[in-house]
């Protein structure tokens, strides 16, 4: 009698079992499925871009009228350095200028000079031309006369010496003229001089300019710790600004939820400074490397491969990286924690 | 829209089964992080007391009722019953 009701009851409870751990299995591989189908983390970062401010020139900090944290657009005025330095290297840059100027004209002048002095030169060399015409004409006219004794020898032996002499002066014209002709040179040692010098008032101009540092975008200034006064070295860093034109949160995912991301996705960020509050983001990009503990190593060493025999290997993480539409300002802070959904959330229907 | 009438459902119904969950209004509706002095523990943890939760109450209402004597494999069959009201709780609340 109580076999019958007994084994009813184990036979409901047997199904009741199965049913149940049936459908606790086929719920858990849905939601397994559905999360990485639909990846999130909650350990992203919001993160912004960063301009690490600083003057190419150095010198003494003269005026710093930003303050921390103050917002700044682009183009503000963000700190002076002491400009007279730099205009005294302009002063005499512009000297310099001046006096390469200055001795290009005088090289003008000179190069007036010698041109002349080389056209005369030629018109030596047809004189003497002439008075050697005049002198072989002269021998020419006289050599029958004195084989006939009509003349003295004497008298044609001074004219072919004088021939003579006139072949020489002739050479030497021609000698002159060319050396007159090289001498002339030209203006290019005195205008390179004059390119060299503006050259370098051209620099020292663009440095005096830097001494004047403007913002480079829009951005809040931050970690400025020093007041007017401070003497900066070149290229040193006053400050850091963090331009909020863009602001992005950086979801590292695992990479076997990757195939389910593509840039464009949309995705629903929360900042946890309110985590009320979903912001709408877009998958910008996903990381293309991250340093692995396996493959550090110096680059000119051996590889490093250490000895291990492990079992389970965590999966390796990638920066997703999206980029957070315009929200209130206030719950955009570089380095908040922020949750992101990639493709569902509130901002994403 | 989801999200809110789930709330409402979950704070009418079972307002003394969950405390927990009702540190500061409707704690599920926004990220699914949740602070707890100053530390964010995620969802999944939520999801897994209210398993626990569930299993645990569920034993005690079968009991009262009776019903508890219909079963077999009764171990397996809380823990499957407190699994799926949790990943129910995860995939109404925090799924896509």
């Amino acid at each position: 009698m109580k076999r019958v009701p007994m084994g009813g009851n184990r036979r409901i409870g047997i199904v009741i079992a199965v049913a149940c751990i049936g459908a606790a299995v086929l719920a858990g591989l849905h939601v397994a499925h559905q999360d990485s189908a639909y990846p999130s983390t909650d350990s992203a970062t919001i993160d912004a871009e960063l301009v690490h401010v600083a003057s190419i020139v150095g010198g003494r900090l003269v005026t710093l009228p930003v303050h921390e944290n103050q917002h700044v657009h682009q183009g503000d005025l963000l700190y002076r350095i002491d400009p007279e330095p730099y205009a005294l290297t302009v002063r005499q840059a512009e000297a310099n200028l001046a006096l390469a100027t200055a001795e290009l004209n005088n090289q003008r002048r000179l190069l007036a000079v010698r041109t002349a002095q080389a056209a005369t030169a030629r018109d030596q060399v047809t004189r003497a031309q002439a008075n050697r015409d005049l002198a072989d004409r002269t021998v020419t006219r006289l050599e029958p006369l004195a084989g006939q004794s009509f003349i003295p020898w004497q008298q044609y032996d001074q004219a072919r010496v004088t021939r003579n002499n006139a072949e020489i002066s002739l050479a030497q014209a021609h000698q002159q003229s060319a050396a007159a002709d090289i001498a002339i040179g030209d203006l290019a040692s005195a205008t390179a001089a004059q390119a060299a010098s503006q050259a370098a008032l051209d620099r020292a101009r663009y440095e005096l300019r830097q001494t004047i540092v403007t913002a480079p975008a829009d951005g809040f200034v931050t970690s400025l710790r020093v007041k007017a006064g401070e003497v900066l070295a070149p290229s040193q860093v006053l400050f850091t600004l963090i331009a909020d034109d863009a602001w992005y949160a950086v979801a590292n995912l695992r990479e076997i939820t990757l195939p389910a991301v593509h840039p464009g996705d949309c995705a629903t960020v929360y900042s946890m400074i309110d985590r009320r509050t979903p912001l709408q983001g877009r998958v910008e990009s996903i990381g293309w490397g991250v340093l692995s503990a396996d493959s550090a190593g110096l680059a000119r060493s051996l590889p490093l491969v250490p000895r291990q025999m492990d079992w389970v290997h965590v999966a390796q993480r990638f920066p997703v990286r999206v980029r957070v539409r315009a929200a209130d300002p206030t719950l955009l802070r570089m380095g908040a924690t922020a949750t992101v959904e990639i493709r569902h959330g509130p901002a994403c229907p | 829209m989801r999200q809110k009438s789930f709330c409402f459902f979950f704070f009418r119904k079972r307002r003394s089964l969950l405390p927990l969950v009702a540190l500061d209004g409707c704690a599920l509706h926004g990220a699914p992080s949740f602070p707890i002095a100053g530390a964010y523990f995620p969802a999944w943890m939520l999801c897994a007391l209210l398993g626990v939760a569930v299993a645990v109450g569920l034993r005690a209402a079968f009991l009262m009722a009776g019903l508890d004597a219909l079963l077999s494999f009764r171990l397996f069959t809380y823990v499957a019953l407190g699994t799926l009201a949790a990943l129910a709780l995860w995939a109404l609340a925090f799924g896509p």
